[in-house]
């Protein structure tokens, strides 16, 4: 039954898009532009973590196949993705004054640079992480699913974070700032809230989820400098499918295009030509299709 | 009434980037009085409340909270000096409860958040039966009703609101104005803009009328009402 080996590997790359969709919804509904530096910063979230792990090592135990020097290798590489987004918004973005289309094309500068930097310390080939290539989990063989541990501690961590995510946004103080922001910015400074700072701990969020999805992406593929920005396009098709601006649209359309990208190969089981290279082309057409009914993406708000 | 200034403008010029719309204006609100403002489309009635919340900064002349210079502050400072402000559109977070819009009114309260809140439930009772929804499913006086009170979380001493009926039914125009008179009631003085300038001057103390971005008459609100140039020129009669 290849269909649930499918569903799973869908599941996976899902959880990376994901991570990359939140960060790039979030700051286009409250800094209002597309940010198209936001794949390499899951690059830069994936090198800090090869860095980190390569200097610290396994520190003893490991946890699905996964030592726990990883785990604080995931943490320097949220926490330096973050660092580097909340500089380059303090030094570049903030003081421009050019308008939506000047910043997006400033971001996209500002990828160059991201990756022109990756580049020279670590050259343009393929790397790994330095962790064990596992077999797939026994048990689940006979179903026909070929996962691993460190399959499953993606999708986990990935979980995790969307749910903490979800918590912050919805129960604290911060998150329901970050919500009034996103709907109505100019209510939100009348209503005596900093805006300032919602915005940097926005950017602290949304690079940070973003480099959570890079170190995962490195895991689950490999490293090279061009890694993030090659998901651009598709972490953009989810969030726009989902409703761009929309935090729960972005995690939906995220969803929805790791899916229908690992889903590809059903259509030549059923004698459809359309081989699993297609996969980008294949989610961007049900993507227009979406928008043509629902202009708006699957969440957004008629405006 | 008490000559107490809560709110003045004195000589202000001001507009949006170069284009000047506000030309040597002078006005003041008194503690626990309403203040309408009318005048024709164009005449820089909602300026002049921009101008006082720091949404744009005075060109040359004073804004003045109680005495005290408040021309260029930021709307987020402004908010925690004691001023609210009700925009005329977009009023209010949509996409938040109604409890939530309430919160965000009282982001700067540094105390006592939750005990203006539940007044203003046991004042305003709509909001009361609705606290979970969310405030895009509010009708459009209910909404006006939500921005009134999201405003007032922070207890301002004078609370300015930008067309208050625009966009409603007579009669619920009517019963947003029955509010801004209940408002008025808990010692917040207001400074109302307001397009149907009959009704706005039948709740308010005094009035001004606003041409082409100056004060051309003002005087108590029923001085106005039975001016005959202004009736001529500006109620329509």
């Amino acid at each position: 039954m290849p269909l649930l080996e499918y569903l799973a590997n869908g599941l996976i790359f899902s959880s990376i898009i994901v991570l990359g969709s939140i960060g790039l919804s979030l700051v286009y509904s409250i800094a209002d532009f597309a940010n198209f530096a936001h794949g390499d910063t899951m690059t830069i979230g994936a090198y800090t973590a090869l860095l980190t792990f390569g200097a610290i090592g396994s520190l003893g135990g490991a946890v699905l196949g996964l030592p726990f020097g990883f785990f604080v290798a995931l943490l320097a590489g949220i926490a330096v993705a973050a660092l580097v987004a909340v500089v380059t918004e303090r030094v570049v973005y903030k003081p421009m004054d050019v308008g939506s289309i000047g910043m997006l094309i400033t971001s996209i500068g500002i990828a160059f640079i991201y990756r022109a930097i990756l580049q020279l310390r670590f050259g343009a080939d393929f790397t790994r992480y330095d962790v064990q290539t596992l077999r797939p989990i026994e048990w689940l063989i006979p179903y026909g699913i070929r996962i691993t541990e460190h399959d499953v501690a993606i999708v986990l961590s990935a979980a995790i974070l969307v749910t903490g995510l979800h918590l912050l946004l919805q129960y604290t103080d911060l998150g329901r700032k970050m919500r009034a922001m996103a709907d109505n910015p100019e209510l939100a400074r009348v209503s005596g809230i900093r805006t300032d700072r919602v915005k940097l701990w926005t950017w602290v969020i949304g690079a940070g989820l973003a480099g959570a999805g890079g170190v995962f992406l490195g895991l689950y593929n490999q490293l090279s400098p061009r890694m993030g920005f090659s998901l651009l396009l598709l972490i953009f098709a989810a969030v726009i499918l989902g409703g761009i601006g929309s935090v729960y649209g972005a995690m939906l359309g995220g969803f929805l295009i790791g899916m229908i990208n690992q889903l590809m190969p059903i259509l030549t089981d059923y004698g459809i030509p359309i081989g699993i290279e297609y996969a980008n082309a294949v989610a961007f057409v049900i993507m227009v299709a979406v928008l043509l009914v629902r202009p708006n993406g699957i969440m957004g708000e008629a405006t | 009434m008490s000559e107490n200034r809560v709110l003045e403008l004195a000589d202000v010029d001001s507009g949006y980037g170069d284009v000047q719309v506000l030309t040597d204006l002078s006005l003041h609100v008194n503690e626990n009085e309403i203040v309408c403002l009318i005048g024709p489309n164009g005449a820089g009635k909602s300026t002049v409340l921009k101008t006082a919340f720091g949404l744009l900064s005075p060109w040359t002349g004073s804004v003045t909270y109680h005495g005290d210079q408040i021309g260029g502050m930021a709307p987020e400072d402004i908010v925690r000096e004691g001023i609210g402000y009700v925009p005329q559109t977009d009023n209010v977070f949509g996409s938040l409860t109604i409890d939530e819009n309430l919160r965000m009114g009282g982001v700067a309260r540094e105390s006592g958040l939750d005990r203006v809140i539940g007044d203003l439930y046991d004042q305003f009772a709509l909001l009361d039966e609705r606290r979970k929804s969310k405030a895009r499913t509010l009708s459009g006086g209910q909404r006006q009703v939500l921005a009134f009170a999201r405003a007032l979380v922070m207890e301002p001493d004078v609370l300015l609101i930008d067309e208050p009926s625009a966009g409603l039914a007579p009669n619920t125009a009517d019963e947003v104005f029955e509010h801004v008179q209940a408002v008025n009631d808990l010692d917040t003085a207001i400074l109302m803009v307001e397009q149907n300038a009959k009704k706005g001057l039948g709740i308010s103390d005094r009035g001004y009328v606003l041409d082409q971005g100056t004060v051309r008459f003002e005087d108590a609100a029923d001085g106005l009402l039975d001016n005959e140039e202004v009736s001529k020129l500006y109620l329509g009669a």
